[in-house]
């Protein structure tokens, strides 16, 4: 039964990581992997690592959401469905994959694996937490404290400024021409004046908000 | 006999989905004015949905659409499943059943997002990165909620943590466990103030498109997520199956209704603010909070 399970797992783990590049869309591609990812977790579960495999699911479900996200955040199309052509550099890349392979199943092949059975009743939770918290401690919690402060980093870099400009000021469109005005609908943020089409030229020094942010100011 | 439990189990889910919606309806029309409705209106909602065409967008991504769907309704009976209906007793029995909620917790965050991505609707993908946006932080909060709970038990699995409480419930024992977890389910079953993903401002959101027997899906898929978390909530918070005279599995569904309850009072009597406020909310002070209930758990289980 265990053996039934395991196969149909890797099937699906292999047939996840195939989709992958089969996909026409980054969000399908990025949820294959997840796919493929839980049924590693389920393998590790068959395993008796209980904590490891569940862990690995809301790990990759989290991870992969995120990525996907960025992933379409960063495309030049981002929205909708339209299929996407996803692989590019054919020979580079044929040549990486196979090069990668070979490795990673000569690496296989040529190491020695582990058989010694676990003893039934044996409590893995406990194992593994003393093992995260005594002989790999130092380890885990420097990987730990990286993770934290890359993740804070990140944060604090991409939240000081929106796209246009400080998150924090409204924002403004970069201008239709090198160093130009900004681009759209415009007031004059400064009271008593007005913007007049006619003197665009002029309020490239001034501030100037978006029409739609401010309702009314300046009259 | 566990046969027995598959079954109580699904007619406990088809019973409080139905009541559920009841109950929603009512509120609904006891806080509009609009009055109170008959207890049938959800059947009749559903037979019309049931019946009605199916509409769709144009190029729908079909697959992740009904995948959505099934995921959902799935990780809500995992919830169901993974709750001790007694001693000893639970249909997924892991030594690491907290964590496996855990996984659910994230994996709907997935769904509801493919949900709202696989419409190819603008107002349906705004719904949903909305929802993502949400989602994984009030998650985080639900993790240490979580630990939290599982401290004096010393156990991750959720029949050790019922055992647990046999004096004192962890609702009492950490007074904000409960309430922060509370928010987890608003969010989890897309409700009230954390409804960011299926909301009126969007014109329904993820399920703007959805017609016919596939919003039906998602609309019961929804409603049994809610009572999976409320058993979830009803075993970590409220003692679970514990309880005198009555036979464990009664106190365990009376709790569960108990909290399905309070969670549909919830959503209909807190206002949802813009998403960056809540953002806001969440990091600076729910989030404390769920490291304060940690430092409580801790403190008092040493």
């Amino acid at each position: 039964m265990k053996d039934i399970i395991f196969y149909v797992l890797s099937a699906l783990a292999i047939w996840g990581g195939w989709r992958v590049f089969r996909a026409d869309s980054m969000i399908r591609a990025t949820f294959a992997l997840m796919m493929s990812f839980i049924a590693v977790g389920g393998i590790a579960m068959l395993m008796s690592a209980d904590y490891i495999g569940i862990a690995t699911v809301f790990m990759m479900a989290v991870e992969m959401m995120v990525m996907g996200l960025f992933m379409v955040m960063f495309m030049m199309n981002p929205a909708g469905l339209n299929p996407m052509q996803m692989v590019h550099q054919y020979r580079f890349s044929l040549g990486a994959g196979i090069a990668a392979f070979s490795g990673l199943t000569a690496a296989i092949l040529a190491t020695p694996l582990p058989d010694n059975p676990l003893p039934p009743g044996g409590d893995t939770l406990r194992d593994l937490g003393f093992e995260l918290l005594g002989n790999s401690m130092l380890i885990f919690e420097t990987a730990g404290v990286t993770l934290l402060a890359t993740m804070v980093g990140a944060v604090v870099l991409s939240s000081g400024s929106g796209r246009f400009g400080s998150a924090g000021d409204g924002s403004l469109p970069p201008g239709l021409t090198a160093g130009g005005r900004p681009a759209g609908r415009l007031v004059d943020a400064v009271k008593g004046q007005e913007d007049t089409p006619g003197n665009g030229m002029t309020m490239e020094k001034k501030p100037a908000v978006r029409a739609d942010d401010h309702h009314g100011t300046g009259h | 006999m566990t046969l027995l439990a598959v079954f109580g189990l699904f007619v406990f889910l088809m019973a409080s989905v139905w009541a559920a919606a009841a109950f929603d309806m009512a509120c609904r029309g006891w806080v509009s004015g609009l009055g109170a409705r008959s207890a049938d209106r959800p059947l009749r909602v559903a037979a019309m949905w049931l019946t009605q065409q199916r509409l769709t967008t144009e190029a729908p991504d079909r697959m992740n659409g009904l995948l959505s769907i099934a995921g959902y309704l799935a990780l809500a009976m995992v919830g169901l499943a993974m709750v001790p209906l007694g001693p000893d007793m639970a249909l997924i029995a892991l030594p690491t059943s907290v964590v496996l909620w855990g996984a659910c917790e994230a994996l709907v965050v997935v769904v509801v997002f493919l949900h709202g991505w696989s419409q190819n609707a603008p107002l349906a993908m705004i719904g949903a990165y909305r929802y993502v946006a949400i989602g994984l932080p009030i998650m985080l909060l639900s993790m240490f909620v979580l630990i939290a709970a599982a401290l004096p038990a010393g156990s991750l699995d959720l029949r050790d943590i019922v055992t647990s409480q046999r004096d004192l419930w962890n609702a009492i024992r950490q007074p904000l466990g409960l309430p922060l977890f509370l928010l987890l389910g608003l969010s989890l079953t897309l409700r009230g103030p954390f409804n960011y993903a299926d909301s009126v401002d969007l014109a329904g959101g993820t399920s703007v498109e959805s017609s016919g027997p596939d919003r039906l899906a998602w609309q019961v898929a929804r409603l049994a997520m809610l009572t999976g978390f409320s058993a979830v909530a009803a075993t970590v918070f409220l003692g679970g199956y514990l309880g005198p005279v009555l036979p464990s599995p009664l106190w365990l569904a009376l709790k569960t209704v108990m909290i399905m309850a309070l969670v549909i009072g919830l959503s209909h009597m807190a206002a949802r603010t813009p998403v960056a406020r809540m953002m806001g909310l969440i990091w600076m002070i729910l989030l404390p909070l769920s490291f304060a209930d940690l430092i409580w758990a801790g403190l008092v289980a040493f």
